[in-house]
């Protein structure tokens, strides 16, 4: 483990924590970067997926030969191609309880087939292949291809799933119980509730979304049969763990023998980390065929095949006092995690969500239980904030009930509970220690920055104009820096979780600093060079960021869970460190002074006392090139690897506040105002960050109001493209207002704690606890998302949920 | 084709979206969806922006074309607008932004001259195209920078090219 002291950002050259501009921006603007779908190998033929069209069902038989038959059809393959193929396992199973998944031979715990031989289990589960010399040829061929099914019963909820006689999916998974997981005290909560002077309940739905990245998955395959070596292209946020993954655990061969390369990347929100049949199929395909073969994912490809999000269904219950202390807090959750373990969606479910319900107060006794089912849906994982919005969210609308019960303001209720700056790092007693916050600091100032305090003239105003005005808050915890690998190994993560970076200075002084991080729009390459420049202090057009090149890059675990900035930069700041400490080392022979005489400042290095007596960085990388003179102990060349593996996680924060009209005729809700306050640390990019922001929130309101994905009662998913499955689009959001406080973490070098997704954490909570802010005279205590027009209509009409 | 004549022999039921990358390698414009929901496609067809993937390549014969890879040479000097939406970070993972650009460019164009477009008037020209990575808010600042400096530089020298970017409090975040 890297030793880390939590010490404040280097200041050399002043570029870390300037709004720099992305330096991948022009690329982008022009058109000009590759994705996926733009690489053209040549010779490559072309895949295409035939996904089920039932979602339970056993196949009596597949018959392939018209398909074969059909112009420019190549290959047509099924299950029972790929025999010697083990299936594609689940890594994060929740930690610490027994779990049921269907087996892997290398006795890993969940797995899938890359193609289904026997019975199907969602629509949309890969049954066969084609591969054709063009893509239309391949996609056409796949009408021909006759299935025989025998229907099955079908499942699509989690505690349908796990109720008496409900269809079931594995035979090795008896009643679809995944796991029982649970955290934190269940005696002392429960005696809590039990003595409380006031409980309030909620069933809440969370309901299962979409991340629909713009972007669609795709993957090229491309064997080298002279080599035995394969590569794959392929839409991934993180290469190098795809390459372990499919190499040692799916294709069985060796590691050295598989290289991933991600291109760039159109989005992904936590989609593109999970490990896909597709992935697979295409390497396999090429080596049977000699080419390689490329495939392209359909926007309802994706919604049929990509992990979806959330799908809890809770029940939660909260006790305080009559002054608005909390004093418990306590969830039953059943999580859908569709017809197949995904590589992490267990984790996600269970620790993800459950250990962050206490959000930012101090609350005596807490405990959540997560029933984890298996279901006729696609399967589960992450999702932009995964496990920590739906934690937010149902704690964030018990608290507005308990202030509903109790008659005081949902701000002064807040207030009183936030976890005391004085108590960090502080233990939420579900299994997460929060490193560092000023809780009070951050609440305070986004209720000043939204006018909190005007919000009763508001709402009088907005009644004049046949309007319902409503405010709501939520704040977070994020658990980011994903992390330390013991820990996670304790969460039950199948594999190390650092990050890594090398650094090569070149002998004219120019820097190349290789992460094993990959972006999918982050401008790493911006960012990871302000922070290497910083160190050197020397300017950052002179260093190149490579990464997302297996062939190229350190290890690293990719890019999720907001962790780039806090695991893969300390990572490059470290062995920035590390070059600079050989260059006072060798300093003193060049500069002919003892060690402690080398000073390195402003990117070169000079004898103290005597500035004139100097070396400037470029001509280090010169002398370190020649290493001429340089004694034995010190070896030429400036090329160092740092892999970090930080002591524990980080934890952001911030306090939102959504404020919203409601038309009394229609029952449409608008977002007119909201106020964000969001603490990731030290950041290192604010212009690149202030773009995550405003992104995420929009990706929260999208919940909020409008995404769901919608299955029936046959597990036809309906909402399976972008007319039936709405994203926020321009017009639906306002300019926000936005703020930030700083509290670093003292769990990685440069103060840093994630950013990218923490803001879609907390917008859904807000959202909904505005609407039902400005409901409140009419009863309502709680409405479901998204709060589309028809049903937020309905309760003002009268009408139940 | 972006100012060039191409000649082929297009497929009656091929679409313009499929020509311009499978049959001429004009990779820029994108394809994020299957429905003429996502605007990842739009190019100019005589000066309007459409959705490449909802036009049949016949139905453009004898048609200008207008794509991403026209806006600028290789690795060349970016447009008013796409310089304005680097400035103000308009891009992340980039998958939407050639069709933000095509479908943008008519705008920013048509009211170089006159009243720039308020930002409600952004808002709604831009409900034709998906990002999933910036929530619109920097490619609405970058759209008032460029049309700010549209007018500046426009002959009548109208406009001041310092208009409000954003209300949006607190950019360092
Ligand atoms: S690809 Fe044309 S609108 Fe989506
Ligand atoms: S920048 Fe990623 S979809 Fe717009």
């Amino acid at each position: 483990m890297t030793a880390v002291t939590g010490e404040t950002p280097a200041t050399g050259s002043g570029v870390l924590g300037q709004p720099l501009d992305s330096r991948e921006d022009p690329q982008l603007l022009r058109g000009e970067a590759t994705y996926v779908a733009d690489i053209d190998l040549p010779c490559t033929a072309h895949m295409a997926i035939l996904g089920s069209p039932v979602a339970h069902a056993k196949i009596l038989s597949i018959e392939t030969k018209a398909a074969e038959q059909l112009p420019g059809v190549l290959k047509v393959a099924t299950a029972a191609d790929f025999t010697d193929v083990m299936p594609l396992p689940c890594i994060w199973i929740p930690g610490g309880v027994e779990s049921h998944f269907p087996p892997h031979p290398y006795g890993l715990p969940g797995a899938r087939p890359v193609l289904t031989g026997d019975t199907v289990r969602h629509v949309g589960d890969p049954i066969a292949v084609v591969v054709a010399e063009t893509p239309r040829q391949a996609t056409a061929a796949l009408a021909a291809i006759a299935v025989e099914y025998e229907p099955l019963p079908v499942v699509t909820r989690a505690d349908e799933a796990l109720a008496e006689g409900a269809p079931q999916l594995h035979e090795t998974v008896p009643g679809n119980l995944n796991a029982y997981w649970t955290c934190g005290d269940k005696d002392r909560t429960d005696a809590a509730l039990a003595e409380a002077e006031v409980t309030v309940e909620l069933d809440l739905v969370n309901q299962r979304t979409i991340n629909s990245p713009i972007e669609p998955r795709g993957a090229v395959g491309d064997y080298n049969a002279a080599t035995g070596e394969y590569t794959l292209y392929a839409s991934t946020q993180g290469p190098h763990n795809h390459r372990f993954l499919l190499s040692a655990l799916v294709l069985g061969i060796p590691f050295n023998k598989l290289r991933v390369i991600a291109p760039t990347v159109g989005g992904s929100f936590g989609t593109k980390g999970y490990l896909y049949p597709d992935m697979a199929l295409v390497l396999l395909l090429s080596k049977a065929l000699g080419r390689p073969v490329k495939w392209v994912d359909t926007r309802t490809g994706l919604m049929n095949s990509t992990v979806q999000g959330r799908d809890h269904r809770q029940h939660v219950t909260l006790a305080g006092t009559r002054d608005g202390r909390i004093t418990a807090v306590r969830c039953t959750s059943y999580a859908n995690l569709g017809a197949y373990p995904s590589t992490i969606g267990p984790g996600v479910a269970t620790a993800l969500m459950g250990r962050s319900i206490s959000g930012m107060y101090d609350i005596d006794a807490a405990f959540c239980e997560v029933y984890a089912a298996f279901t006729n849906t696609v399967s589960l994982g992450a999702q932009r904030g995964s496990g920590r919005a739906e934690a937010a969210f149902l704690m964030e609308r018990l608290v507005d009930r308990y202030a509903g019960e109790i008659g005081m303001d949902p701000a002064a209720v807040r207030r009183k509970n936030l976890v005391p700056k004085e108590k960090f790092p502080y233990d939420n007693g579900l299994g997460w220690t929060y490193d560092s916050g000023n809780y009070q600091l951050n609440f305070d100032k986004a209720i000043e920055l939204s006018g909190y305090a005007d919000m009763p003239a508001r709402k009088a105003e907005a009644r004049t104009r046949g309007k319902r005005l409503g405010v709501g808050l939520a704040t977070y915890v994020a658990i980011c820096g994903v992390g330390p690998s013991t820990r996670m190994s304790q969460e039950g993560m199948l594999g190390g979780s650092w990050e890594s970076a090398n650094i090569r200075v070149h002998p004219t002084g120019e820097v190349t600093v290789i992460v094993g991080s990959a972006s999918t729009g982050q401008s790493h390459g911006t960012v990871f060079a302000q922070v290497a420049a910083d160190e050197f202090g020397i300017d950052p057009d002179t260093v190149q960021v490579l990464e997302g090149d297996t062939q190229k890059a350190p290890y690293g675990q990719g890019t999720y869970g907001s962790r780039s900035y806090s695991m893969a930069a300390p990572a490059v700041a470290l062995t920035a460190r590390k070059i600079k400490s050989k260059l006072i080392r060798a300093g003193a022979v060049f500069l002919g002074v003892p060690e402690d005489k080398v000073v390195y400042e402003g990117g070169r290095v000079y004898e103290e006392g005597n500035e004139q007596n100097t070396k400037t960085f470029a001509e280090l990388a010169t002398a370190m090139w020649y290493g001429w003179g340089l004694p034995a102990e010190i070896e030429p060349a400036l090329d160092e690897t740092t892999h970090f593996d930080p002591p524990d996680f980080n934890y952001p924060f911030g306090t939102h506040v959504a404020v919203v009209e409601i038309d009394e005729l229609t029952g449409e809700t608008e977002v007119v105002s909201y106020t964000a306050v969001d603490d990731a640390g030290h950041i290192g990019n604010p212009k690149i960050v202030l773009g995550q922001i405003e992104g995420s929130i929009t990706h929260g309101l999208g919940q909020a109001l409008m995404e769901a994905a919608v299955y029936d009662e046959q597990g036809l998913l309906i909402s399976s493209d972008l007319t039936t499955y709405a994203l926020p689009r321009a017009a639906d959001v306002p300019l926000f207002t936005l703020d930030k406080t700083v509290t670093p973490s003292p769990h990685n070098p440069l103060g840093a704690k994630g950013a990218g997704e923490i803001a879609t954490v907390p917008p859904a909570a807000a959202v909904v606890n505005a609407v039902v802010d400005a409901l409140s005279d009419l009863g309502v205590q709680h409405i479901d998302m998204p709060l589309t027009p028809e049903k937020v209509w309905r309760r003002l009409r009268g009408e139940a949920q | 084709m972006n100012g060039r004549p191409e000649q082929f022999t297009a497929r009656p039921n091929e679409l313009l979206v499929e020509r311009l990358r499978d049959g001429l390698g004009l990779t820029g414009t994108k394809v994020g969806c299957d429905t003429g929901q996502c605007g990842t496609c739009v190019v100019r067809l005589d000066g309007r922006s459409v959705k490449s993937c909802l036009v049949l390549t016949v139905s453009a014969a004898g048609s200008e074309v207008a794509t991403i890879e026209g806006e600028t040479t290789r690795g060349g000097e970016l447009s008013g607008l796409q310089e304005a939406l680097r400035q103000e970070h308009g891009t992340q993972c980039g998958f939407c932004t050639p069709g933000m650009v095509m479908a943008l460019g008519e705008l920013v164009d048509s009211t170089a001259g006159g009243e720039a477009p308020t930002e409600p008037e952004i808002r709604e020209w831009l409900t034709g195209n998906l990002c999933r990575c910036t929530g619109y808010h920097s490619v609405v600042r970058g759209v008032q920078r460029a049309c700010a400096a549209a007018r500046a530089e426009a002959p009548s020298g109208v406009g001041e090219p310092a208009v409000a970017a954003s209300t949006t409090a607190g950019q360092e975040v």
